[in-house]
């Protein structure tokens, strides 16, 4: 038998109400920064160089409606004005352009840290606030039987349950965003409310969860074939992966539908058609280091976390751990506990930069008019944005994971290291369908 | 963790980069995910080999693009997700899907009837499309 029980008391979950009101403070703090200060400085430029541009197709208009003179002198002075319009308007098209990109870059970025943050704090929050306000548990000693009988947990049904209230009110939730925003929307509270009551009823769920996994539990081993002798919660996280596999080759079979049947760049390049009928993302992405690059960012990004991941689970199960020699080293992963929940930190930054340059990047698409409602950017975005709220929920687990890596005594060792072992398939996998995604939308 | 020696023809080459630079498979695996990663980048973002006239053709990008992707996806999932080494059910279980997608892949995803790819008759299923106009 593997796992292990802990005495955890739940006044514990106090700390993580106080990191709740941390993730605020950095939400606001990076919203305050990007969008706010940065951005206010790029929207200054954006407007300058917008002005410019203004300017320049006004001149270039004129000088149009100009009439030349009869001297050959004069009609040669006049084309020679309008291409230096015409030059300065491309620039001027140019630079606004760029302009604004780098103005959607930093408000993007701002708003989108603020929003990861304030959905942190509230599964922080709420699930701590929540789990330091249930009476503790009276112990028994019987945990040491093998063949004792497993509890079960609600906590699945509370969440599901919560899962489809907030579904039921999403459309209405989205809309009263909207309207909160200042778009012209109708709000609807009715909707808006039941989203809200769904999404409390979902983190109370998987906080009570995570109550449940913090104080332990037996690993189950399977005692018939084909997974005889395993860990069943091994065992069910690759089945779960079989049916992720069925969702992402979904899409990519859809893809590959459309894509060829499109005449895009490439298939002009490769001799297959004659005229482009269809811009796809990699057209607008692939040539240019800029917008290549928070793709390329994000992949290695995510190669990293996988290292991270792998690292934390290596340190967990490694009985001989010791620091490193390299000071930085030593200073960054003093001890085995602060090393795994270093490596948990990490890997957890690593993909909240994720999402970030994910939307950043979906900011630049959209401005440059790559949206949703073409055959290219539909599939686009539903597979990305697919395997964007995949990192997405990685990350919401990893955050209960780090604050187990914290909390508890010997945080996670060889005993409970599993729990590690079985987010990482997870998140391995993520990165794997991200190695079929790369190439496929951004570089083909 | 880490410890384990792998052996076989492809894991026993990592295994063998390992010992030679005296760190474990893991890190092995981490470096060449991020080799191969700037590789396929790099591929499709010059036209030429750098500092050559050689013009890399699309199906070469293609080509670089598939090997590269098998390349990631088993180091990934051989060592990230210890299917080496793990019993051999879970590599089992992990393929089992595959038959699926590559059959979801040919019949839906190879099978446009107006794809300008001109697919090869090998790689198409060709269903009979009759009853869209009947």
């Amino acid at each position: 038998m593997s796992g292990s029980l802990h005495d955890v008391k739940n006044d514990v979950w106090m700390r993580a109400v106080i990191v709740s009101v941390i993730f605020l403070f950095v939400g606001g703090a990076a919203y305050g920064a990007f969008a706010v200060g940065v951005g206010s400085v790029k929207k200054t430029d954006w407007d300058a160089a917008d002005e410019v541009l203004v300017e320049a197709k006004t001149n270039w208009n004129l000088l149009n409606e100009t009439e030349a003179g009869g001297t050959s002198e004069e009609i040669a002075d006049l084309n020679q004005q309008k291409e230096d319009a015409r030059i300065a308007y491309d620039e001027a098209k140019e630079a606004e352009i760029d302009a604004h990109l780098s103005y959607l870059t930093w408000i993007t970025a701002g708003k989108t840290l603020l929003v990861m943050m304030i959905i942190y704090a509230a599964f922080y929050g709420i699930s701590g606030f929540y789990n330091s306000i249930q009476p503790e548990e009276e112990h028994d000693d019987h945990h040491g039987d093998d063949h004792e009988e497993h509890h079960g947990s609600a906590s699945p049904i509370m969440m599901a349950a919560g899962l489809m209230l907030f579904m039921i009110g999403f459309p209405g939730f989205v809309n009263t965003c909207k309207s909160l925003l200042g778009l012209d929307y109708q709000a609807e509270m009715g909707d808006f409310g039941l989203s809200i009551v769904g999404a409390a009823i979902t983190i109370i769920g998987i906080g009570n969860w995570w109550n449940e996994d913090l104080k332990g539990q037996h690993e189950q081993i399977a005692s018939s074939e084909p997974f005889q002798g395993q860990d069943i919660r091994k065992a069910g996280m690759w089945v779960f992966l079989i049916s992720e596999t069925m969702v992402f080759a979904s899409f990519f079979s859809s893809y590959l539908r459309m894509r060829t049947g499109w005449c895009t760049e490439w298939a002009v390049d490769a001799g297959k058609c004659e005229v482009v009928d269809t811009i796809t993302a990699s057209d607008l992405l692939r040539h240019e280091v800029g917008t290549l690059l928070p793709g390329a960012i994000n992949t290695f990004a995510l190669i990293i976390s996988s290292y991270t991941i792998v690292l934390a689970l290596k340190v967990a199960k490694d009985t001989e751990w010791k620091p490193s020699e390299n000071a930085l080293m030593a200073k960054m992963f003093p001890t085995r506990k602060k090393a795994v929940r270093n490596y948990l930190i990490i890997t957890l930054a690593l993909g909240s930069m994720f999402i970030v340059l994910k939307l950043v990047e979906w900011s630049h698409l959209i401005a440059e008019g790559f949206t949703i409602d073409t055959q290219a950017g539909s599939i686009f975005y539903v597979a990305t944005g697919a395997h964007g709220l995949h990192v997405f929920i990685g990350l919401l687990v990893m955050l209960f994971m780090v604050f187990k890596a914290d909390v508890l005594e010997d945080g996670y060792n060889e005993q409970n290291g599993q729990g590690i072992e079985y987010f990482g398939l997870y998140w391995h996998f993520v990165d794997l369908a991200w190695v079929a995604i790369f190439p496929a939308f951004y570089l083909y | 963790m880490g410890e384990h020696k792998y052996t076989g023809p492809i894991a026993g080459i990592f295994q063998k980069m390992a010992d030679i630079i005296g760190k474990d498979v893991y890190y092995v695996n981490f470096l060449i995910l991020m080799f191969f990663t700037l590789f396929e980048v790099a591929a499709v973002f010059f036209e030429t080999i750098p500092g050559t006239d050689i013009k890399i053709t699309r199906t070469a990008v293609w080509g670089v693009l598939i090997v590269v992707g098998i390349i990631k996806g088993y180091g990934i999932a051989a060592f990230f997700m210890h299917l080496k080494g793990d019993p051999f059910i879970y590599t089992r279980t992990a393929l089992f899907p595959i038959i699926f997608a590559a059959l979801m892949l040919w019949g839906i995803g190879l099978s446009n009837p107006s794809g300008i790819d001109e697919l090869p008759s090998w790689c198409t299923p060709n269903w009979d499309y009759s009853y869209v106009t009947e």
